[in-house]
């Protein structure tokens, strides 16, 4: 490099380029190992092994029919219709923050102090979360002594324990884990909000309502879009824990969702084959609304 | 500040009927308002409450609904082995923040300021698979890592949480170190330094903040994760704790109580390091929205 100095401007400047190239391309390599190995060649494999019968050991070629059947298991069924029942609960998983989000905004005082504690949820593990959500649903647990205290002392509940009743209790816990995420998203959306628009809307005679309307939520379509898109991808790809902890998927399959039937069918089944390829409808599933979020990135950039 | 209490002073002749209704509003208001955040309060603490307190009871207390005592507690490391299992997820979880950042680091200034050919693409590429869920390639995935052997310690579940944890760091890197000026690294090449001596004196000192943010997301989602855990690390004995507690739990035969104790320990790392680096969560999750 130094030899050239005067002699080959053009040439020290090339080789200067082709240098850096190499370097960010080597920089670049051990992220893209661990990501392509561990990620994309497993994606690969699901594809093949979706078309084999696989009992993690040894495969057999069997062929497009493979997904056939699988569309014919009644199991598949039910656990999409879950996911779509779930779906229900978003409205609520971001609703309930919103609102929350706008009380905190108003910063009356000791705002920091309910922020922090709003927000403490979010630390812990599902795992702990669907423990104590149990403790809420069980017989003997809070949601009948709420009930009782509220006068009807000849009500029991016992959402976990039927079938009609344990995917709204999973639903509503689902709810419960999400708020503060979301409401951290919407506080951050509401901060860089600026205070002098509301004040010029209210100096012109607009209400509340109206300029929560007009101005705060337009303003803030961008964060509910992100919050949309986590919410719904935590829905499909998060339950895991609660399900594991509270329900074990049951009773029968009424809370089995597509994640959770996708363990079952490998781990207790050892049917490796089928939850290979449920794993790829649930990739297509994720991955619609994975496109919409990196058009949401793209449009930002 | 407040929203609610901003009657305008002046120019405010067009609408007065309204102006003493909002006046009277807004201090009645102001109460509604706390107190409807004393209530999600207390919702929101109510987890902490629910432990708490049951744990502070024997069994036979917790069955029959009344009485506190600290005998969960003397009991909890008989039925859970805690401290194995902290030090499992401590171990899982630095390791792989560790390759997280040693591998994200490079790529995000790769990407941001050493572009070579195909970068672009190949940065889609990794920050696609952000969306890729661990279930939908979990079969192959696990068949792949017990074949290489890596299930027996804690190698295969830490270079499984470094793989899905890479592409956000990525991201995250990319978009801080593109906000670092070009000249910087220039003038560091021509005085000498290589490109690895430029990422590591010039670059990483300034990317302190995003680092805080990387390792704080991904500490809290490695500690209370249990997917991961459970599969990819086959000796119980070298469960991490969340593993741990989500079996027992679905046993159904260990005391709640004790249960509820061990919840709390595990609970406790990731709120303190959650409580005290808040603002780089905030940070990591608004990220590419919020600039």
């Amino acid at each position: 490099m130094s030899v050239m100095t005067s002699s080959a401007p053009r040439v020290r400047r090339m080789t200067l380029r082709r240098r850096r190239q190499v370097a960010g391309f080597l920089f670049a390599l051990p992220a893209i190992a661990l990501v392509v190995g561990f990620i994309g060649v497993p994606i690969g494999q699901a594809v093949y092994y979706s078309f084999t019968q696989w009992n993690g050991l040894t495969s057999t070629w069997i062929g497009p029919s493979t997904w056939a059947q699988a569309f014919h298991n009644s199991n598949l069924w039910t656990a999409l219709e879950n996911n779509a029942l779930l779906l229900l609960a978003v409205p609520f998983a971001l609703g309930l923050p919103l609102g929350i989000a706008v009380l905190l905004h108003q910063r009356v005082a000791g705002w920091r102090i309910f922020r922090s504690i709003y927000f403490l949820p979010t630390a812990i593990s599902w795992v702990v979360l669907g423990l104590v959500a149990e403790r809420f649903f069980a017989y003997q647990g809070t949601l009948n002594s709420i009930i009782h205290a509220l006068g009807f002392s000849h009500v029991n509940t016992n959402m976990l324990g039927y079938e009609s009743t344990a995917l709204s209790a999973l639903g509503i816990t689902f709810v419960f884990t999400m708020i503060g995420t979301n409401t951290m998203l919407f506080l951050t959306g509401l901060a860089t909000l600026d205070p002098s628009l509301e004040e010029a809307a209210r100096i012109d005679g607009a209400g509340s309502w109206r300029i929560f309307r007009s101005i705060t939520l337009p303003h803030l379509s961008r964060f509910i879009q992100l919050a949309f898109v986590m919410t719904v991808i935590a829905l499909f790809s998060a339950l895991f824990s609660l399900i594991f902890v509270m329900t074990g998927g049951g009773p029968g399959y009424a809370t089995t969702t597509m994640e959770f039937l996708i363990y079952q069918t490998g781990f207790n089944q050892g049917d490796f084959g089928t939850a290979a390829l449920y794993g790829l409808i649930l990739f297509v599933l994720t991955g619609i609304v994975g496109v919409v979020q990196l058009r949401l990135i793209g449009s930002n950039e | 500040m407040t929203t609610l209490m901003t009657p305008p002073k002046e120019s405010d002749s067009s609408n007065k009927s309204t102006r003493p209704s909002r006046a009277s509003r807004s201090k009645v208001g102001r109460w509604v308002l706390f107190f409807a955040m004393m209530v999600i309060a207390v919702v929101m603490l109510y987890p902490f409450w629910v432990m708490i307190v049951t744990s502070l009871k024997s069994e036979a207390q917790f069955l029959a609904g009344q009485g506190f005592s600290w005998l969960s507690w003397k009991n909890l490391s008989a039925t859970i082995p805690i401290g194995q299992e902290v030090l499992s997820s401590t171990i899982v979880c630095s390791a792989s923040i560790l390759i997280i950042l040693v591998v994200g680091l490079p790529a995000g200034f790769a990407f941001s300021k050493l572009r070579f050919r195909t970068s672009t693409a190949v940065f889609l590429v990794i920050v696609s698979a952000m969306m890729v869920p661990l279930q939908a390639i979990l079969m192959p995935e696990f068949v792949n890592v017990t074949k290489l052997g890596l299930t027996g310690g804690y190698f295969g579940a830490i270079l499984v949480y470094a793989a899905l944890g890479t592409p956000f760091s990525v991201f995250l890197f990319t978009t801080y170190f593109r906000g670092v000026p070009d000249e910087l690294i220039e003038a560091g090449i021509v005085d000498g330094l290589s490109y690895f001596g430029a990422l590591w004196r010039l670059v990483v000192p300034i990317a302190i903040p995003a680092i805080a943010t990387v390792t704080v997301l991904q500490f809290i989602q490695i500690w209370d994760d249990l997917l991961v855990g459970l599969l990819f690390i086959q000796n119980t004995s070298e469960r991490p704790i969340t593993v741990g507690l989500a079996v027992l739990a679905a046993g159904r035969t260990t005391s709640i109580p004790e249960l509820m104790a061990g919840s709390i320990i595990s609970a406790l790392p990731a709120m303190v390091v959650y409580l005290g680096f808040q603002r780089y969560l905030v940070k990591g999750l608004t990220m590419g929205i919020d600039r």
